[in-house]
């Protein structure tokens, strides 16, 4: 997509997630929807899943999304009535009957199911009525989530590509991956602006050493998040998705310890938005995995095939 | 020729004269056996072609992107066939010649240093002179009129110079200006190292090695065609070398620390600690070797490089210490009491990791120019 055209297609969706996001996922999600999200994941996955996720993430918004981005890796086609069975919370296998569903499970009417029959990897999609869904409250229930367990047999299901749920893996993480990083530049704003705005031995904090050091370090974390998204963005594969959504999971950390440090007593309080954005990128950790996860999986696959490979070129 | 089709033809050609290039002792060797073995590499490749992608014609080049040279340097790197701290030099020496020096004396002797038949240095830090660059005192005096004078004078001290006892020519700060004209005062000059007035006094690093000197200056002449840039130019001079230490030298880098962790991957124990611990390494080194590719990409696209360029230095100092660290934990006592060829390497190396944190402008000033250029903070307290 050119410079331009991803400017002003920035520009809707910054506009429609911010207007939406009070009102809840399914305002979002209609929105979204109405600028033709899924033609656009169709027509240009890569500006499309960037564009959405990052403005989710900056707006702490929540929207379904993910379902579709899950949905057309599995090779279905996405439509809003469908939810996706997502891995249990910090896994990234196919989840077979047990896993996470998006806040879609309120409206949707059916989920798309994978799970392996023997060495076949098989999808089915099952009405909701035979999902057990129940929510997960925890440090972030305005995310909408729920587990969910499949009853019954899946007789339909149909065979997949052994690469499949890769596929789905690799475009999933990057998506959330994205979703943190603006998540992540939203936390750093806020400390930012805290930082120039409060006073103290009479100064602005942004002026001592120890406060810029650590917003600078946030930085840091951010833009080498960033280019890892760009690699994997340039180079698809499993490897380097994994690597952004490890990425993701350490910057969020980084960033989220020095900005709450910097923002003080205000960033303790729920008066300031600063919590939202913790605790969204806390949740989002483990979808498709922990950074630490994915970390000690990469390892052990350099260690076992005693290979080192640089996976992008100049 | 697209870097992409360099990079096959030229492993190819690696590959094929592997034979010819190979170190011809055991690595790491001692700096001297290090030091020829660059030269002869250098000498092979520039008579193969090889060594003359991406520099321009008028200096003995062949042409092409920028990018070209930097493929070779991490291909030379990755084979353990030059060390990149010492051959990225070129990265830092040849640009400074081709973009300040006259035509004739760039034609003269940029092609000296590509062929490996001369070694230059660099001479810009001082014993009072660290990460605070312009505070230099080595002054250069005209002998006459500063305008029309036929030599310059210097005297002074240079300290942190690499390789200067193997070098023929050196890339020297002086000051020109009053002593408190900070940037504004000071001029670049290329010196002959064999002039009479030089001395080279090597440094042992806590490593063991002696990759650096201590420079004197006792009046040195210079001639005044040697002059690089502008009178009381020369800080412009010394700021174009960023673009190009942090690009190329920093692939080239990153090259290695790949190809070191592939090793310490082949000796490492295959339990989930040293998982944990190359997988940590890995994810940073993947994330420099991407933030490098787009900054050079920039680059090439005819982006100016700036204060951003400090993330790249952060990412590599941190990589660079990640990846000796995991060496450390993973191969309990290596580092601290191995013998042998192998021990001696990750030992040196060991040893130089720590430093990058401190050369090239230290992580604390990295981050104070984050803070204050790309963050927007204002000024300091």
């Amino acid at each position: 997509m050119e410079a331009a055209e991803r400017e002003v297609l920035d520009a809707a969706v910054g506009d429609a997630i911010r207007r939406e996001a009070a009102k809840g996922g399914a305002a979002v999600d209609e929105a979204l929807m109405g600028l033709g999200w899924l033609e656009m994941l169709h027509a240009e996955p890569r500006d499309a899943i960037d564009c959405v996720f990052r403005s989710l993430g900056a707006n702490a918004a929540v929207a379904s999304v993910l379902d579709d981005v899950v949905v057309s890796a599995l090779g279905t086609k996405p439509h809003a009535d469908l939810a996706v069975l997502l891995p249990r919370y910090g896994e990234w296998d196919p989840p077979e009957t047990d896993g996470l569903v998006s806040a879609r499970a309120a409206t949707a009417g059916a989920v798309l199911v994978v799970g392996r029959a023997g060495a076949e990897l098989r999808a089915s999609t099952v009405p909701i009525s035979a999902v057990e869904l129940c929510p997960v409250r925890g440090i972030d229930p305005d995310a909408g989530l729920c587990t969910a367990h499949v009853h019954g047999d899946r007789a339909a299901a149909t065979r997949l590509d052994a690469e499949a749920w890769d596929a789905a893996v690799a475009v999933g993480r990057r998506a959330v991956a994205g979703q943190m990083a603006g998540a992540c530049r939203t936390m750093l704003e806020l400390a930012r602006a805290h930082a120039l705005e409060r006073v103290q031995f009479g100064h602005p904090i942004a002026r001592f050493q120890a406060v810029r050091h650590r917003l600078a370090e946030a930085f840091v974390a951010i833009e080498a998040l960033e280019a890892a998204l760009t690699a994997a963005d340039d180079e698809p594969n499993l490897m380097t998705a994994a690597l952004a959504k490890a990425l993701a999971g350490r910057a969020a950390r980084t960033v989220a310890t020095h900005c709450q440090q910097v923002l003080g007593g205000v960033g303790f309080t729920t008066d300031h938005p600063f919590h939202r954005f913790l605790k969204r990128t806390m949740l989002l950790e483990g979808v498709f995995g922990s950074a630490d996860e994915i970390v000690g999986a990469v390892g052990r696959r350099l260690l076992v095939t005693r290979e080192v490979p640089t996976l992008i070129e100049l | 020729m697209q870097v992409a089709e360099f990079r096959t033809q030229l492993h190819a050609w690696l590959d094929a004269h592997h034979a010819e290039l190979a170190p011809r002792v055991s690595l790491p060797g001692t700096l001297d056996e290090r030091v020829a073995q660059m030269q002869r590499v250098k000498s092979l490749l520039f008579d193969a072609g090889w060594m003359r992608y991406g520099w321009p014609e008028r200096v003995g080049g062949l042409g092409g992107s920028p990018m070209l040279r930097t493929e070779l340097g991490a291909a030379l790197a990755a084979r353990d066939l030059a060390d990149p701290g010492l051959f990225s030099l070129i990265e830092v020496l040849a640009p400074t010649l081709i973009d300040f020096a006259s035509p004739a004396l760039a034609a003269e002797v940029v092609p000296k240093l590509l062929s490996g038949a001369e070694l230059w240095c660099q001479g810009f830090s001082e014993p009072g002179t660290g990460s605070d660059l312009s505070s230099l005192r080595c002054r250069a005096v005209p002998d006459g009129d500063p305008r029309t004078a036929s030599a310059w004078l210097i005297r002074g001290q240079k300290v942190w110079t690499s390789l200067a006892q193997y070098s023929d020519r050196c890339v020297l700060l002086t000051r020109t200006g009053p002593p408190d004209s900070r940037h504004r005062g000071i001029t670049a000059f290329l010196v002959d190292m064999h002039a009479p007035g030089v001395a080279v006094a090597p440094l042992e690093m806590i490593n063991g090695e002696r990759e650096f000197a201590e420079v004197y200056f006792d009046d040195v002449r210079v001639p005044a065609d040697h002059m690089l840039g502008e009178l009381d130019g020369g800080w412009t001079v010394a700021m174009n070398i960023l673009p190009h230490e942090r690009s190329s030298c920093f692939w080239q880098r990153i090259a290695y620390l790949y190809r070191r962790l592939e090793r310490l991957v082949e000796l490492a124990p295959e339990d989930d600690r040293a998982a944990d611990v190359i997988g940590n390494a890995y994810v940073q080194l993947h994330a420099l070797r991407s933030r490098s590719r787009t900054t050079q990409h920039r680059l090439a696209a005819g982006a100016t490089l700036g204060a951003e360029t400090s993330i790249d230095k952060v990412l590599v100092a941190d990589a660079e210490q990640a990846t000796y660290d995991a060496v450390r934990r993973l191969l309990p006592g290596v580092v601290e009491t191995d013998d042998s060829t192998e021990g001696e390497g990750w030992r040196i190396e060991y040893l130089y990791s720590r430093a990058a944190t401190i050369y090239g402008g230290t992580a604390e000033v990295q981050r104070n120019i984050i803070a204050r250029r790309l963050l927007d903070l204002g000024s300091e307290a």
